[in-house]
């Protein structure tokens, strides 16, 4: 599977009269996005804001972040969501890069999620360096927060879908390719290279905790192989609205580093064969089932090594262990991405679960270190809940419009794909 | 897979919910207190069937929290170790919290969530 990923640089975002780009600016017609979301009549109210990196500006809470982007050939955007389920992966896709919708909107009175576009905070998240069109939602009195979750889902991914647009007529800056064989193939073009697949494991648990794979959700399936580039060209979104800090936006989904930086090695360093996803469920023998799975799959495609990465903390935890024991003990190395909750000092255990099988650990932060905010001049969505949100504490909102916090209410900053900067290192 | 032998919960909306359909041990505390609950029955030979720990809402946010047992023979040693794990981790996160805001606002919301990770889970099984 081949996928040619053209980049238009965006530099710049503005509104105009026609949402288009030109030399490096998107100019947006916010009345055509309004229209587009209140085709949906379970919106009652919609705002379309741009925060551009370096204002004094803060996003809250944060739902979800998606790059906008559209397909010229092979499918479209979004497979069994927004477009038809055809595989993705494969032909050409325009990415307006440096470019993201923001969907904010209180479904739940705890929702989390601060993007800040300046000061500290920006530098925990790496969306304060993207040029954002926010949409600020809100629904009927009457909608219940399953649908609640939805709407505003899929109103994010219509905006994305209708952004990206702008980019079908534009020549890229740049055109990367990926290619991906398959196994045998791949296998005999570099024999002599460990063969190496990535585990991914997507949140499913339940309301504002799920994430979809061509439209499926995620805890419906059993683990299952799945093109690099399938995850690259927006197979896998996000409807995962809790702990803002270690989710996955779809943005992650379409960037996953771990994909593109085992894509940079191929040829090189390993050979790297395919991705296996997985998810996180609620039940233990959902969990017993899928690792059993997992580990089946990996040794089917007689892996070498496998790196596995993580969405979310607690219940995951116990998944992430499942997994890499049961990997390790068909003779394959694991790698683990993570992030921690080891407490304000530190000094706690850091996952809820553990193995001695489990031996190669890449942490994305702790997420419980306590970090100030200073006051910025606009609030995007609404700051009341950041008292109430994951991280955040009685006190949290100071008079002086300060904010003292746990990480864990910033959007991406333990990131468990690496998609932040934050990490450890021991001797 | 073995039936439901009882939920222990101290969420109101599982209780309305499912009080009918199964045994159900409602009990009056928080997060921590279902966990000590679900102790003592794996030590009376209890096997637990969903995970202790909540999805991705930590357990110094909400105050709900819901478990499904089955019943077993003898100790079922996985079931103890996962949830002396759990208490183990509560009790961490539980050690941090500088006083919570407890927004009475929010307790609907937070019952919803725990309510619907069991209903995902236990609807699947049926």
């Amino acid at each position: 599977m081949r996928l040619e990923l053209g980049k238009i640089l965006i530099n710049d975002v503005q509104f105009g009269q026609t949402t288009k780009v030109e030399n490096g600016t998107l100019y947006v017609n916010a009345d055509e996005i309004k229209q587009l979301v209140k085709a949906d009549e379970r919106i009652k109210s919609v705002e379309v804001e741009l925060a551009r990196p370096g204002e004094s500006i803060r996003i809250t809470p944060v739902k979800d972040v998606i790059e906008p982007r559209v397909k010229l050939e092979g499918g479209g955007v979004f497979p069994g969501v927004i477009s038809k389920v055809d595989t993705v992966g494969s032909g050409k896709t325009n990415v307006l890069k440096g470019a993201a919708v923001v969907t904010t909107g209180r479904i739940v009175g705890f929702q989390e999620g601060i993007i800040d576009m300046t000061g500290p905070g920006a530098d925990y998240t790496p969306f304060s360096q993207l040029q954002s069109v926010v949409l600020v939602m809100d629904v009927q009195d009457d909608i219940a927060q399953h649908d609640h979750e939805y709407v505003l889902r899929i109103a994010g991914l219509k905006v994305a879908e209708y952004l990206g647009e702008a980019g079908r007529e534009v020549t890229p800056d740049e055109v990367e390719v990926f290619e991906t064989l398959p196994l045998l193939d791949s296998v005999a073009q570099y024999p002599d290279l460990p063969k190496v697949a990535y585990v991914q494991m997507l949140q499913s648990q339940g309301l504002l905790h799920d994430t979809y794979v061509y439209g499926v959700d995620a805890k419906k399936i059993i683990p299952t192989i799945i093109y690099p580039t399938e995850i690259m060209d927006g197979a896998i979104i996000s409807g995962n609205c809790v702990s803002a800090c270690d989710k996955n936006t779809t943005y992650h989904h379409q960037n996953n580093p771990v994909v593109h930086d085992l894509l940079a090695q191929h040829g090189k360093t390993l050979n790297f064969v395919g991705v296996i996803i997985t998810n996180e469920n609620v039940y233990l023998a959902d969990k017993i089932r899928s690792s059993d799975w997992t580990a089946k799959l990996a040794e089917y495609i007689s892996l070498d090594g496998v790196i596995i990465s993580q969405e979310g903390f607690g219940n995951p935890d116990t998944d992430l262990i499942m997994n890499t024991k049961k990997i390790e003990q068909k003779g394959i190395k694991t790698v683990i991405i993570t992030d921690e909750y080891a407490g304000r000092d530190g000094a706690s255990q850091s996952l809820a679960d553990a193995d001695p099988l489990a031996n190669a650990v890449v942490t994305g932060g702790n997420a419980n270190e306590v970090i100030e905010l200073p006051k910025l001049d606009k609030i995007i969505g609404d700051i009341s809940v950041v008292d109430r949100i994951a991280g955040g504490f009685d006190g949290s909102l100071r008079q002086d419009g300060t904010i003292l916090v746990e990480l864990q209410t910033i959007t991406g900053a333990t990131n468990e794909l690496g998609f932040n900067k934050l990490s450890a290192k021991t001797e | 897979m073995k039936p439901i032998d009882r939920i222990v919960t101290n969420n109101p909306a599982v209780q309305t919910a499912y009080q009918e359909r199964f045994p159900l041990e409602f009990i009056t505390g928080g997060y921590l207190d279902v966990l000590i609950k679900v102790r003592d029955r794996v030590h009376a030979g209890a096997v637990i069937l969903t995970h202790p720990l909540s999805g991705s809402v930590k357990p110094n946010e909400t105050p709900y929290k819901s478990i499904v047992l089955a019943q077993g023979t003898k100790l079922d040693w996985d079931s103890l170790q996962l949830i002396e794990n759990a208490i183990t981790v509560v009790r961490g996160m539980l050690k941090d919290d500088i006083k919570r805001m407890h927004d009475p606002g929010f307790d609907l919301d937070f019952q919803t969530i725990d309510l619907s990770l069991l209903s995902s889970a236990i609807n699947d099984k049926e």
